[in-house]
């Protein structure tokens, strides 16, 4: 056992902040499943995903004095990785580069759950527009509550909810193939504000 | 139905770890950091707070001594008045002194 495995969260912050390396590898062991995973399921990607949350971390060493706690920590990591994501995806979109979906049906491991299911609700997630698959990542994913998205996002409480409900609408339609597949489609590729 | 639903897209969206020896490739960049930019930054916001207490020092210093300066004129003005004012008042006492020893010449030839 390492350790930095015997540091409370406190601990790791505080070793961390003092420029102890040992203790921001633990911070990256500890939450590279979190940003990482955000990274992913914005981009479709992995390459690019692996490549975010490396910038994520890097940002991370970089401000290392303005984290003040492990909540706080949590908080950031989610608000930096989403942003830098959907700051991403918009770069791209006025380059007009192809997006990559390889893996975008890359989901993790279940134990009895249809994986051809899984497999395809991920895929329609990464077809909603930014900020509702961001809403959606951080719900779904992340098991944050609409408040906590809401803060994270830096956006209204209301807007977070009717980006849920519709984009609920939306992935059942798609998946359930009902017949309101063509009233889907653009709002599917309808911009966020 | 719903809540099926939304389990099935949790079971969908479920976290996945990078690819092996992620944390080694973010300390590589770590290392790669401009040499200790963090420190550097620390090195400097000390550096300036310590030349900030200085200036602070040399300012008050330069004000108390211009005050002490200011106080020293005053008094030396107020010492200056003084001896005068003692100066006047000698030299009154001189004046009279020496009116009183020589009392006005008397016309003595002319009416005899």
């Amino acid at each position: 056992m390492k350790a930095s495995e015997a540091w409370s969260p406190d601990e790791l912050l505080t070793r961390a902040s003092a420029g102890e390396s040992a203790a921001f590898a633990a911070l990256v062991r500890r939450y590279q499943r979190t940003v990482y995973s955000i990274a992913l399921r914005m981009l479709s990607d992995r390459q690019r995903a692996e490549d975010l949350a490396q910038e994520v971390f890097l940002q991370l060493y970089r401000s290392m004095d303005s984290i003040d706690s492990d909540s706080h920590l949590a908080f950031w990591l989610r608000k930096v990785a989403v942003n830098r994501a959907i700051d991403r995806i918009r770069q791209e979109a006025r380059h007009d580069s192809e997006p990559l979906t390889e893996a975008a049906a890359v989901v993790g491991e279940v134990g009895d759950a249809d994986p051809l299911l899984q497999r395809r609700m991920a895929e329609l997630v990464s077809q909603l527009t930014p900020a509702a698959r961001a809403v959606v990542v951080l719900r779904y994913q992340e098991d944050l509550d609409p408040v906590d998205i809401a803060s994270t996002l830096d956006m209204p409480i209301n807007t977070v909810k009717s980006h849920l409900k519709r984009s609920l609408t939306i992935l059942r339609a798609r998946v359930l193939g009902a017949a309101i597949v063509d009233d889907v489609q653009p709002s599917m590729s309808e911009r966020s504000p | 139905m719903s809540k099926d639903f939304e389990q099935q897209l949790r079971d969908a969206l479920r976290p996945v770890d990078p690819e092996e020896g992620f944390e080694q490739r973010v300390m590589a960049r770590v290392a790669r950091e401009p040499a200790g930019l963090r420190s550097k930054i620390k090195r400097w916001t000390a550096t300036l707070a310590i030349a900030a207490s200085l200036a602070f020092v040399a300012i008050l210093g330069a004000y108390q001594w211009q005050e002490r300066r200011e106080q020293q004129g005053l008094e030396a003005r107020r010492q200056l008045l003084e001896a005068l004012r003692v100066t006047g008042e000698k030299l009154d006492v001189a004046y009279q002194a020496v009116n009183r020893e020589s009392p006005p010449p008397t016309d003595d030839g002319s009416g005899a």
